[in-house]
């Protein structure tokens, strides 16, 4: 088998098959194509908003997103009261910080420590990386259940808060609550900087490259819900200039619209933030961040987390600012009337910055609402991330290591959690062929199916070395499943280098499984499974001396005479692991 | 297919993930948890298996593709009970507003390429499509309800079902009544229970984010938001919001909206 292509199709969303997914197509060494599909489900928020009154807009919006509800809140609510000529108090504008504290400090931990860590430390999840870090779990759990605390304090609940109106807070928290968090908050900074040193001990790769940050910019503070945008390429403008410089467009493989800043991908998020606000910092955040081994600005995407970190510390150290001279006040909420006209928000999310645009009639109602969340900018990053990192990773490792190093860069942008979590298939394509690895959810499988109308192949030859298609047949037939099945109709066969007559030999069966000795050259994995239908209907590179089932199945579907389902699977060895799997992938 | 400890299997629909956080935010609690069941699909903490064979799979999210379909028929074959969480999964969700509107108009007000976007008609309830076992109710559901209901289940019992009004856990938590005295248009009279009564505990008006409660009279409701001076269009929009999918809310909305 040659090496020229390679196509890697790795469905990234493990909660739907194919609604998020990374295509990578690997010709010569060079990737040719590299495309991140989102395909969650179109759920219309910009619209559901029209008509709305303004003061159904945060109980709205919080829904579009349940990890960063707060961030959807402040930046509509801001967008609303320029509108409506509202400058809120004092009292209310440092408590929207607290409140935002609490969404970072929240959202921060769970991505840190349910996500993340588990991956640079090898585990598939926080529930099995708890019984050798149990401490460490345990520390983030306790900054995480804080964080929604302080969203709590002032929302009710940390999910879909309630307290947010248009002007301010519904209700300005008592004085005893505020007493009884605050020494907690106090003594979670040392938790905060613990976990900052302790993910630096974690083997980050050193990747460096080239990319453009895009933060709010706040003279006086570590931005959260105002400043101007600017950027480490000289941009500096106010949010209401946002549509001149950044373009939303529609790529056909995403339902989350891609968002290019100047016609080109950027950053936005906490290390884009910590770039271009490390001055804004406390000096008391400052301090830790001198005693570190990691520096700031920094190219390197990998240092994300410990941006993120940097983050928990500063929210803890805000909040605790905020807090410390706490009153409860008699206004929580500006007086207004509702006018016409056009308004922006702008906040920092926890994974980056959250723009809004409201136009509204003079009933106060919405008449049109545009929407840019974090995800659709850092999407065009993230793809132009994993090219740069894949091949600085290098393309020859093998596709599980691949795939490994593919996740944990898209990690690295914290994507709404559903996209930030583990992969579900691996799909290499080799010379056109699709193979699937271990964790691959097979799309062809022998369930449900007329039986009658069944086979499984074994394909081999007399020759010494050739022979596992037959004898992985013989494996199976000692399996119990496979006896239950050959009663229901099940056929078993095993073939002799059938070439172009396979076609004869399957025109029985709507449901074919081929099993198939695999040349090992190249391959590090000792099982592929190719689905038969995802072949191309023609290929130049069917070899001249020999037709191998591989040439007859891609000879097939070219004349649109494939069974409906055929499965060819290339083993490397004859082992109970392969058979193993062969039944429960198929069977 | 056997098990020493229950599995579970936790799988996500069209949504927001907040309904999942709830057992994200559990904290210890989720580690004990882990301890109790077997968690066999939960991708949002981890492990992977959509098509395990489970005894509880939690669904969130509503119904909104052709893949979805068929994906929750599979989930409801390899589950001995199926337990909604959240408005999305149990009434369709805030999204089940483009249910009374031209999507395809709105796809092409979004999307520049509006043939690539796959979508059904209509955002709708888990229950539209296969047998549900247990619905918790709530944007977001709440811990503690998820949590008695797993225990509940754990012990081999249905968890009891707590639809009463608002206004009962309002009444004995002491909160003074936002409508009666700040004329609020709290939905807490036909709203069922569960959240805590958060809204009227922060002094606002409840906006019906857990459903209809037991017998909710609707029609009462509307006439008394009408008494505070909301138009009828405004009445309208108060019931078909985040459970604008819910039957009694849906009637009683389209009902209003059609009487203006």
């Amino acid at each position: 088998m040659s090496t020229d292509t390679i196509k890697i199709n790795v469905p990234v969303l493990a909660r739907v098959e194919g609604e998020g997914a990374l295509d990578l197509t690997i010709e010569n060494r060079q990737i040719t194509d590299l495309k991140l599909r989102i395909y969650e489900p179109p759920r219309y928020f910009e619209k559901f908003l029209e008509g709305r009154n303004y003061y159904d807009v945060p109980d709205t919006v919080a829904r579009i997103c349940g990890i960063c509800p707060v961030a959807y809140q402040m930046s509509a609510s801001r967008a609303i009261e320029s509108i409506f000529g509202i400058t809120v108090t004092p009292w209310i504008r440092a408590m929207r910080r607290v409140f935002y504290c609490g969404e970072w400090l929240q959202s921060h931990s769970l991505h840190i420590h349910l996500l993340a860590a588990p991956d640079f430390l090898g585990y598939n999840s926080v529930i099995e990386m708890s019984a050798q870090y149990g401490d460490e779990v345990r520390r983030g759990l306790k900054l995480q259940a804080l964080g929604n605390e302080l969203i709590a304090l002032f929302g009710a609940r940390s999910v879909h808060p309630v307290g947010v109106k248009i002007g301010g807070f519904s209700r300005a928290p008592d004085q005893s609550k505020v007493d009884e968090l605050l020494p907690r908050i106090t003594a979670a900074k040392q938790d905060a900087v613990d976990l900052i040193h302790w993910l630096e001990t974690l083997e980050l790769p050193d990747d460096k490259q080239d990319f453009v940050s895009v933060a709010l910019h706040h003279d006086d503070e570590y931005p959260l819900n105002e400043g101007r945008l600017i950027s480490d390429s000289g941009l500096d403008i106010p949010i209401s200039e946002f549509e001149n410089h950044f373009k939303e467009t529609h790529v056909n493989h995403s339902t989350a619209l891609h968002c290019l800043f100047d016609g080109k991908p950027y950053l936005v998020g906490p290390l884009a933030r910590l770039n271009l606000n490390a001055d804004q910092l406390p000096e008391e955040v400052k301090a830790v961040m001198q005693s570190l081994k990691t520096r700031f600005p920094s190219k390197n995407m990998f240092h994300s987390i410990i941006a993120r970190a940097i983050e928990i510390h500063f929210a803890l150290v805000e909040a605790e600012r905020l807090l410390s001279s706490y009153q409860p006040t008699e206004e929580p909420c500006m007086s207004f009337e509702a006018k016409a006209g056009t308004g922006y928000g702008c906040t920092e999310a926890p994974r980056g910055f959250l723009w809004h645009r409201y136009d509204m009639d003079e009933n106060g109602c919405v008449s049109k609402a545009v929407i840019v969340p974090p995800t659709s900018q850092n999407q065009p990053r993230i793809e132009q991330d994993l090219k740069d990192s894949l091949i600085s990773f290098g393309l020859d490792n093998e596709k599980h290591d691949l795939q490994l190093h593919a996740e944990k860069v898209i990690r690295n942008y914290d994507p709404c959690i559903s996209c930030a979590t583990h992969f579900l298939n691996l799909k290499l394509m080799r010379d056109g062929v699709v193979e699937n690895a271990e964790r691959t959810q097979a799309i062809t499988t022998f369930k449900n199916i007329d039986l009658n109308r069944a086979a499984i192949i074994g394909i081999g030859s007399p020759n010494a070395g050739d022979k596992l298609g037959w004898r992985m047949v013989d494996l199976l037939l000692q399996n119990n499943t496979m006896a239950s099945l050959q009663q229901q109709g099940l056929s078993l066969l095993k073939l002799d280098r059938p070439g172009i007559a396979l076609a004869e030999h399957i025109k029985r069966y709507d449901h074919v499984l081929i099993i198939d000795a695999m040349e090992s050259g190249n391959a590090t994995a000792s099982f592929v499974s190719i689905d038969a239908s995802q072949l191309p209907s023609s290929t130049s590179q069917i070899s001249s001396h020999e037709v191998g089932v591989i040439e007859s199945a891609a000879l097939l579907a070219s004349l649109q005479q494939l069974p409906e389902q055929l499965v060819i699977i290339g083993i490397a060895d004859c082992s109970n692991e392969n058979m193993k799997k062969i039944v429960s992938m198929y069977l | 297919m056997s098990h020493n400890k229950p599995a579970i299997a936790v799988h996500k629909f069209s949504s927001c993930d907040g309904c999942q956080l709830a057992l994200l935010n559990l904290g210890e609690s989720l580690l004990t948890l882990s301890s109790m069941v077997d968690i066999l699909h939960f991708a949002e903490a981890g492990p992977v298996d959509e098509n395990a064979k489970v005894d509880i799979a939690i669904i969130e999210g509503s119904i909104s593709t052709t893949d979805d379909i068929e994906r929750i028929n599979r989930i409801r074959d390899n589950s001995t009970l199926v337990m909604t969480i959240g408005a999305c999964a149990t009434a369709g969700g805030l999204q089940a507003l483009r249910n009374m509107a031209d999507t395809q108009q709105w796809i092409a007000d979004i999307y520049a390429n509006p043939a690539v976007i796959k979508s059904l008609e209509k955002s709708t309830a888990i229950k539209k499509h296969i047998k549900v076992d247990l619905e918790l109710w709530g944007c977001p559901v709440s811990k503690r309800e998820i949590v008695n209901a797993i225990r509940a289940l754990l012990f081999g019992v249905l968890p009891e079902e707590k639809n009463e009004k608002i206004c009962m856990e309002c009444k004995r938590q002491q909160n003074m009544c936002v409508m009666v005295t700040k004329n609020e248009p709290c939905m807490g009279p036909v709203t069922r229970t569960g959240c805590g009564a958060l809204c009227p505990s922060v002094g606002r008006d409840c906006y019906g984010c857990y459903g209809p409660a037991e017998n909710p009279n609707t029609q009462a409701m509307a006439n008394r938001l009408e008494g505070l001076g909301l138009i009828k269009d405004e009445v309208a929009r108060r019931f078909l919001f985040i459970n604008n999918g819910a039957e009694a809310f849906h009637r009683q909305g389209m009902h209003s909206r059609e009487t203006e």
